[in-house]
């Protein structure tokens, strides 16, 4: 059975090259993702934003996201919510710890100082990502919470990095427009393989995990239901010949 | 040649080779060649900003990837900078395959050398461009 990816947290750091703070968001970052929330956190290289797919584009609009930025350009939030989607959080190194110049080494070479605010940045991106998933003390010691019965999680054991994998989406003709429904395609392989067969139970259905990591508008539920019932049925079709 | 030559690495963060290609970047910026040479982070490249627009605008770029999405290539060619040259750390490393790369947040000692082979490269290919220029 195929596996819906988790709703974790995205991270997503400036990894700032010119600048020690640059270095302190990139180290804090793999922290949490390797040690402190490994099962909660997922990342991506902000230049895939531009550089990558439609899928890669889609990360901030499938993952709360939160940005660890070096210094007050906020590169990482600004470019994530200009090519995805607006953070759910943001982290500035240059002022939860500020310093002098120098201080905390090169962005290079990182000194002791360095690493202390790359252990204090870590803890409260950890702060930020249980906030998000619920308050919960899910990510601790590697335990996964319950956040969806529906959603299966799937396990990481290091550090996960998005780059190129991108969401699975599919373009649906929705209330008159191109609308990339997220994660469509594991969806309906999911379902299909449960045997659901199509019909108004099933699209009922489909429609509460579609709604997990989808913004449906108000005005366009019919529009959505129908589009959904639709694909499925020629998807449902289409793998049955 | 009087323009510095820029050079622009991946923001690699979940890959060693990632890692290789920021470290190559440093060696050749800070240690090889720091007055000839500027470092541009990938991030205000992506970002649009206009200050390293203008810089991209007024010199070559070599751009240094560590996966073949090659991030930091394309981004500068769509930023309107003048690239120069694209590298990818996996075409060094398959010319120096006793140079095995391990660690992200710190490099082991083979992927330390293979840094160092890189920057080679870099070092290497400006000073062609230098060649180009003042012939």
């Amino acid at each position: 059975m195929p596996e819906l990816p988790k709703r974790k947290v995205g991270l997503v750091s400036c990894s700032g090259e010119e600048m020690a703070e640059g270095s302190v968001t990139r180290l804090a970052t793999l922290k949490v993702l390797q040690s402190l929330r490994p099962q909660e956190t997922v990342t991506i290289c902000l230049p895939l934003f531009l550089a990558g797919g439609e899928g890669d584009r889609a990360f901030a609009r499938f993952y709360p996201t939160i940005a660890i930025d070096g210094c007050e350009k906020r590169c990482a939030a600004r470019g994530t919510e200009m090519y995805s989607s607006k953070p759910a959080a943001g982290i500035v190194v240059s002022e939860l710890c500020p310093s002098a110049p120098g201080c905390l080494g090169t962005a290079r070479h990182l000194n002791d100082a360095g690493m202390e605010v790359v252990t204090k940045v870590a803890e409260e991106i950890a702060r930020h990502v249980d906030r998000l998933l619920g308050g919960t003390k899910s990510g601790r010691h590697g335990e996964p919470g319950d956040h969806s019965s529906a959603v299966q999680e799937k396990r990481a054991s290091a550090a996960t990095c998005s780059c190129g994998s991108g969401i699975p989406v599919k373009v649906l003709e929705i209330a008159e427009r191109s609308v990339e429904v997220l994660a469509l395609p594991l969806i309906f392989d999911m379902f299909r393989q449960s045997g659901k067969a199509p019909g108004a139970g099933t699209t009922a259905e489909l429609m509460e995990i579609v709604r997990l990591y989808n913004g449906i508008p108000e005005e366009e539920q019919a529009s959505w239901n129908e589009a959904i019932q639709r694909e499925y049925a020629a998807y449902y079709a289409g793998e049955a010949r | 040649m009087t323009r510095k030559v820029l050079i622009v690495p991946c923001s690699g963060i979940g890959k060693t080779y990632g890692t290789v290609a920021r470290t190559g970047a440093y060696i050749v910026t800070e240690d090889l060649r720091p007055d000839t040479t500027q470092l541009v982070p990938l991030a205000r490249v992506v970002l649009g900003d206009d200050e390293v627009r203008q810089t991209l605008a007024g010199a070559p770029a070599i751009a240094i990837d560590g996966c073949k999405l090659a991030c930091a290539a394309k981004v500068v060619a769509e930023s309107g900078g003048a690239l120069a040259h694209a590298l990818q750390v996996l075409d060094v490393f398959r010319k120096h395959r006793e140079l095995k790369p391990a660690g992200i947040a710190e490099l082991n000692e083979g992927g330390e050398k293979l840094a160092a082979a890189l920057a080679g490269e870099v070092v290497t290919l400006i000073h062609d461009m230098e060649g180009q220029e003042d012939a």
